[in-house]
């Protein structure tokens, strides 16, 4: 009685319109949509491998983007918004995302994509990690991962692990597409199986060869390429390099007559375009992950890109 | 240099030792030592001990790279708490006698004197509880005493979009309120900021609701009650905060964030009333293939009071600028409008008349975990007294330190 009678005074185009744009703010809510799995991940290349596992049963965001910088990724509520109806957060891990990941996930209210949660999945978990420290840590040697290295999306073998971790993990949340995940993590390691030789074959007569790289980013890249870093750009991760330290690289990349400077392209090429005017050693601006340049929209493209700039050079 | 050269010698032979173990007694030995250990054991009136080599129901036997505890040894390790400390200190060099004139949170000396400050030493203590909850704790260290600056349980499970923090917190009004002074662009606060709200920031025991509404922007209500001190006042008062929080992707790499807040805060006179209001606008614009940006932020803060001395209304804020240019440097100008004291008090009365600063920072960072920056500001008294203020301040950070809110 009471809701007619204000429905009279309110006036029925009043109501109508309070009704349309009810129904249009509703509209704008985030659903959890039945068919595809929400999958939220903290970089391009993560949100490339999830495409891989999932295909079209999931639903695929980045919080970042190739072109970033992955440590330095502002913590953005509107993230938090992205990561509140995730049906599974996939991280890095190794302190990669330390900077600001864990205050989005606190502001999400999700609970299940808290570390260790049910809907979590960390990649680093199911690879095998390089550059782990043996002995004591602290910051005078840079701002060093003190859990190991996690620039690991340039190794294959890793891109095909964290695919088969996924399509486990997918299977777990949603077991009704389990075969389909299987068969597709399946199918990825077969693709990358072809192109990993084509890849190993374009690296087979450079084993060996020198290159310079930012700092220790490229380690699981050196590993399977054969190739070997000469030296790095800066003295200690994250640290500037003092003339001095170019100085004695200068001499390095010389004696050791290496042909390529490596540096992601987010990073400052000053350093890189120095010891390249004093060696003539050329620098090539790789992708520091998926999307991280024109074309390198897929895994696979990505890292085929990576190659041919890299062995490009190398030669 | 002799005892060394003992310590060494003994280093050596426990070496030696350790890398021959003693090997198990032969049979007939062990059997004679097992039969005088029943003995005294009888003779004590306690139960032998198994027999090694027997071991109890459920036991394994341990390979020999286990520990004698079994497991991990570092376990206590990895339960510990992400630990940091923060260390802030400033030398300073006023032309006005802040105290009496301009009084503030920021650190100040004498005038006409070059003044070497300690202003904090911040522990931070945060690790989850369980799987329900996390706690941050903060412990200030600073020439007037120690301070649980915070220390507070926030949950994480709770459902349809709320989330609770109680304990000692910083109020949720405004932006820099609700940041530690480290986190500030700027080496002090606006003056605004002390005299309306707080000089030690709007802080208190109590509780705090927050509910992110199902929108698809970020979109945050927050209502706490808490007792706290405001401004130049050391006495608890109950408090009331309500604040609406927004932030908009706007663009490419752009950031807009919208607040607005509200607080009652309880006056011990019969009929005074004390009420505050704030606006706060934030715009970071950042490519996001750059590690420079610029923030452009402001706030207006304003305090209505009844039956009180300071009866009326009093507002003011600052707007600034900080281009951060790269990892190691950064840029900031901010320009503020704050009610002036009643001279050699701390009230602002209506007719008070208003102050004007302008400041102007440099900062170098030599990496993530340091900082030294310079700030000048001109500071201009309605009686028409003019200050200039130099701060060179520092500030490091050692341990985990939890990433902070944008």
């Amino acid at each position: 009685m009471t809701i007619l009678h204000s429905a009279r005074a309110l006036g029925a185009p009043h109501l109508r319109l309070a009704a349309t744009a009810l129904a249009a703010l509703l509209s704008l809510l985030p659903a959890r949509t039945a068919a595809a799995l929400n999958v939220v991940t903290t970089t391009e290349g993560l949100a490339g491998l999830a495409k891989e596992a999932g295909g079209d049963k999931v639903q695929v965001q980045s919080l970042s983007r190739g072109i970033q910088d992955p440590h330095f990724v502002d913590a953005n509520p509107a993230l938090a918004v992205k990561l509140r109806g995730a049906d599974l957060l996939v991280d890095v891990g190794l302190d990669l995302e330390i900077g600001w990941l864990p205050p989005l996930v606190n502001q999400s209210r999700n609970a299940e994509i808290q570390p260790n949660g049910p809907r979590r999945f960390t990649a680093a978990s199911v690879i095998h990690v390089l550059d782990v420290p043996t002995g004591p840590v602290d910051r005078s040697m840079g701002d060093l991962h003190p859990a190991g290295n996690p620039h690991f999306m340039d190794d294959p073998r890793a891109a095909v692990a964290v695919v088969a971790g996924l399509a486990r993990k997918l299977s777990q949340l949603d077991p009704a597409n389990a075969a389909t995940y299987a068969q597709r993590s399946a199918d990825f390691q077969r693709r990358i199986d072809a192109d990993l030789a084509r890849w190993k074959a374009a690296f087979a007569p450079l084993r060996g060869r020198p290159i310079v790289a930012q700092h220790q980013t490229m380690s699981y890249f050196l590993e399977w390429t054969g190739l070997r870093a000469a030296g790095y750009l800066e003295p200690k991760p994250g640290v500037p390099p003092p003339p001095s330290h170019l100085a004695d690289l200068v001499q390095i990349v010389k004696a050791q007559g290496a042909k390529a400077i490596l540096v992601e392209n987010y990073y400052d090429t000053r350093s890189a375009e120095v010891v390249s005017h004093h060696t003539g050693a050329k620098v090539v601006l790789i992708p520091g992950d998926v999307g991280g340049l024109p074309g390198t929209g897929t895994y696979e493209s990505y890292l085929d890109t990576l190659v041919r700039l890299v062995a490009g050079a190398v030669r | 240099m002799h005892s060394f050269f003992v310590a060494a010698l003994v280093a050596a032979a426990q070496g030696a030792l350790a890398a021959e173990p003693p090997g198990p007694p032969p049979p007939g030995q062990a059997a004679e030592q097992k039969k005088l250990e029943e003995e005294i054991a009888k003779e004590l009136g306690a139960a032998p001990a198994p027999a090694p080599g027997q071991p109890g129901p459920g036991a394994a036997p341990a390979p020999d790279a286990q520990p004698a505890i079994g497991g991990n040894p570092y376990a206590r390790i990895l339960m510990l708490p992400d630990i940091s400390a923060i260390g802030d200190f400033a030398g300073t060099y006023h032309n006005l006698d802040v105290g009496s004139l301009s009084p503030r949170s920021g650190a100040y000396g004498a005038p006409h004197e070059l003044t070497p400050h300690f202003e904090e030493l911040e522990l931070g203590l945060q690790s989850v509880i369980d799987p329900y909850a996390r706690a941050d704790i903060f412990i200030s260290f600073s020439p007037g005493g120690v301070d649980v600056e915070e220390a507070y349980l926030t949950t994480l499970a709770l459902p349809a979009g709320f989330q609770v923090r109680a304990g000692k917190f910083l109020s949720p009004f405004g932006r820099l309120n609700q940041q530690h002074p480290h986190v500030w662009d700027f080496v002090d606060a606006p003056l605004a900021m002390d005299r309306l709200l707080s000089a030690d920031s709007l802080k208190g025991p109590g509780l705090d609701v927050a509910w992110l509404a199902p929108l698809p922007w970020f979109v945050e209500l927050h209502l706490a009650g808490q007792t706290a001190q405001p401004s130049f006042i050391e006495e608890d008062r109950r408090t009331l905060v309500a604040r609406l929080q927004q932030f908009f992707d706007v663009g490419d790499g752009a950031t807009l964030g919208v607040g607005l807040s509200g607080a009652r805060i309880q006056e011990p006179l019969a009929g005074a009333s004390r009420q505050l209001g704030g606006v706060d606008l934030m715009l970071k614009i950042r490519p996001v293939n750059t590690r420079s940006y610029v923030v452009f932020q402001g706030e207006l803060f304003t305090r209505r009071m009844s039956g009180t001395e300071e009866a009326g209304t009093a507002t003011g804020g600052y707007l600034q600028a900080v281009f951060r240019d790269g990892p190691f440097y950064a840029y900031g100008l901010r320009g503020e409008l704050a009610p002036a004291v009643v001279a050699g008090t701390t009230l602002v009365q209506p007719g008070s008349g208003t102050e004007r600063r302008l400041s102007a920072l440099v900062e170098w960072l030599p990496s993530e975990f340091q900082r030294l920056r310079a700030q000048v500001a001109w500071d201009h008294l309605p009686d028409g007294h003019d200050g200039f203020e130099g701060t060179l301040h520092l500030e490091f950070v050692i341990g985990a330190h939890g990433a902070h809110p944008f």
